[in-house]
């Protein structure tokens, strides 16, 4: 086995050797819960066979939550407990341990994300069938969905590798990944009165919201794609980079 | 490999922003070596560590390990090495039994090879009674022994330890140097301590750093006669003496060992016998006892104990990282300060210091050598 397909091995693993992943699993699940049945009316009222609510609310329980939580101590824990010394000076090259800690979280992430397949099988495939769900939206939603996983991962581990503890690294990955999800609503409001110019163009353009509504409606957009993907390859690079840092330091 | 050089380290300089932390700091271990690395807290050995073990860089110089530099090819230099890192960071929500496992997957171990080396390992640092526990409920000693364990998993052909005795109890260091001498006798091995009596026990050969330099590099004996002092212990009866003489006063007796050809700094050292105990200092390369002897007999009196002592360890490293402790507690602040830039070798530039400390690295350049 590789290198990095061992820390990721670690890393995932990791997660369940402390009761934390339990209670964000439980929470998160719980939250989106709540959100899916009862908020604005909930999917009771939509009274339409289609899981889009999920797409839409699973992406901010992922944000505010789930990755902050689950990416805060991947490199700022290591630094402070000297860990990551014993961990570089093994025979792993860098990107090993950045590849090996970024998919030892997406692990985790994705794993939460796929448990929410529970929503659209369950209600309308088995044992429950309560009408003709369309699976094309519910797949592009779900490559959607990965695809944010992946970035937001990203952000989390770059931010990790720069903070100098984990509470640290949790705030402002926080507060990153909810500025990105909210610049969406930030365009609107700014260029409400038809006139805000090029920089609420920008916000949209970076929002996570815009790129994800597509896949929710079913519309793969390479754009789309090929944004969260240029997010996951920077961020994982700017992470590496941060890590060697320590060299010159 | 050709050369029987297993480290190689030559001019290794590290700056921390303004501080310079280790200064053109050279050196080689030899196959089957164990090389003890001495000097005080904040000298460099740990930043030397870190550098030999890829973890930082250099900020100039070059090092190379098992042949392989450091810098161009660190995966080849960790593969050879054995590393373990001040105060064993582990994973503390792993099982010690994991946490090995972890260490030899990612080092390419497979199963039976594995297998054969956690029989190895566990008898060695005695883990076989915390195999299944978390490292997180472990006392410091184990989680050390778990650390020796993990640098050890591979089979080394280098073992570098971060001082690996710190945190044990009396018997458990006593353990661990004896297996780091028997390991040692085909492998290279360097071992950081501020402990010397260990250095004492399980190295042939010592490096002392102070300040980020190499002070003194050689075999301890040369490095113990490294301060040009030979030190002597002398016990005089107080009570009695021959027929015709009177027994000595403390006084009377010191005057006399201090007429010796060569004695200096005569000193009392306290006893609770009634005998008088005197030390004295004197010049390397000479043998005052004889002389000692026959003035006792002159004079009639009764000697009860003369011990010629190559300076101790201890002294030698006191001596030669004197000037740490001086800054450490504000003194001599101007003398160092304009030291930052130039590069001339008697840096320990202490007042009230003897010209111990400049002899001392005239010495080690030739100790070097040898």
């Amino acid at each position: 086995m590789s290198p990095m397909l061992t820390i990721a091995k670690r890393e995932f693993r990791s997660n369940f050797d402390s009761p934390l992943a339990y209670v964000v699993i439980c929470l998160s699940f719980f939250a989106l819960g709540l959100m899916f049945f009862m908020l604005q009316g909930g999917f009771w009222q939509a009274d339409r066979s289609s899981v889009e609510r999920l797409f839409e609310y699973a992406p901010m329980g992922l944000s505010f939550l789930v990755v902050p939580v689950v990416t805060m101590r991947l490199v700022a824990e290591e630094r402070r407990s000297g860990t990551l010394e014993m961990l570089i000076t093994l025979p792993v090259s860098d990107s090993d341990v950045v590849l090996g800690k970024f998919f030892g979280a997406l692990g985790l992430v994705l794993v939460l994300v796929l448990a929410t397949l529970l929503y659209p099988f369950g209600m309308f495939k088995w044992p429950w069938v309560l009408g003709p769900l369309d699976m094309g939206p519910v797949a592009s939603g779900y490559l959607g969905l990965i695809l944010f996983s992946a970035a937001a991962t990203s952000i989390g581990l770059l931010v990790s590798s720069l903070a100098e503890s984990q509470a640290v690294a949790f705030f402002i990955t926080f507060f990153v990944l909810a500025a990105l999800w909210f610049f969406d609503n930030a365009a609107q409001y700014l260029s409400a009165g038809g006139n805000g110019g090029w920089f609420p163009t920008v916000l949209l353009y970076m929002s996570f919201q815009t790129r994800l509504s597509g896949f929710w409606r079913g519309l793969v957009d390479t754009r789309d794609i090929l944004f969260f993907v240029s997010v996951t390859l920077l961020c994982l690079l700017v992470a590496f980079r941060a890590l060697e840092r320590r060299k010159w330091a | 490999m050709a050369t029987d050089v297993m480290i190689e380290a030559s001019g290794l300089t590290k700056r921390f922003g303004g501080v310079r932390a280790l200064d053109k700091v050279s050196f080689e271990v030899r196959r089957g070596e164990v090389v003890g690395f001495l000097g005080p807290n904040g000298a460099g050995k740990s930043t030397t560590m870190r550098i030999l073990t890829c973890f930082i860089s250099p900020t100039t110089g070059s090092a190379k390990v098992s042949g392989h530099d450091v810098f161009d090819s660190p995966l080849e230099v960790r593969r050879a090495i054995g590393y373990l890192p001040q105060r064993a960071p582990l994973y503390t929500d792993m099982s010690v039994y994991d946490y090995l496992r972890f260490v030899a997957e990612i080092r390419g171990l497979d199963e039976s090879a594995f297998k054969s080396r956690l029989k190895k390992v566990v008898e060695v640092c005695g883990l076989a009674q915390s195999l299944g526990k978390d490292i997180g409920t472990l006392s410091h000693g184990y989680r050390q022994r778990v650390g020796l364990g993990q640098a050890l998993i591979h089979d080394p052909p280098i073992l570098i330890l971060d001082e690996p005795t710190s945190d044990l109890d009396p018997n458990e260091k006593a353990e661990v140097l004896r297996y780091i001498k028997q390991i040692g006798k085909d492998r290279t091995i360097l071992l950081s301590t501020h402990n010397l009596a260990e250095v004492e026990e399980a190295c042939a050969r010592a490096i002392i750093v102070s300040k980020g330099r190499v002070v003194a590099d050689g075999a301890l004996d040369d490095i113990r006669g490294k301060t040009g002092r030979v030190r002597y212990v002398v016990a005089i009866d107080e009570k009695r003496a021959e027929a015709g003489n009177s027994a000595p006063s403390a006084e009377a007796a010191r005057t006399a060992l201090e007429r010796i050809d060569g004695a200096r700094s005569v000193k009392e050292l306290p006893t609770d016998e009634s005998l008088h105990k005197f030390e004295l200092i004197g010049p390397q390369n000479s043998d005052l006892r004889a002389d000692i002897f026959r003035l006792v007999v002159a004079k009639g009196w009764t000697l009860l104990e003369l011990r010629r002592d190559a300076q101790s360890l201890d002294a030698v490293f006191r001596d030669l990282t004197r000037g740490d402790e001086k800054l450490d507690r504000g003194a001599g602040w101007k003398a160092s300060e304009p030291e930052d830039d130039e590069d001339d070798d008697d840096s320990t530039s202490d007042e009230d210091d003897d010209d111990d400390s400049d002899e001392a690295s005239d010495n080690h350049s030739s100790a070097r050598k040898a």
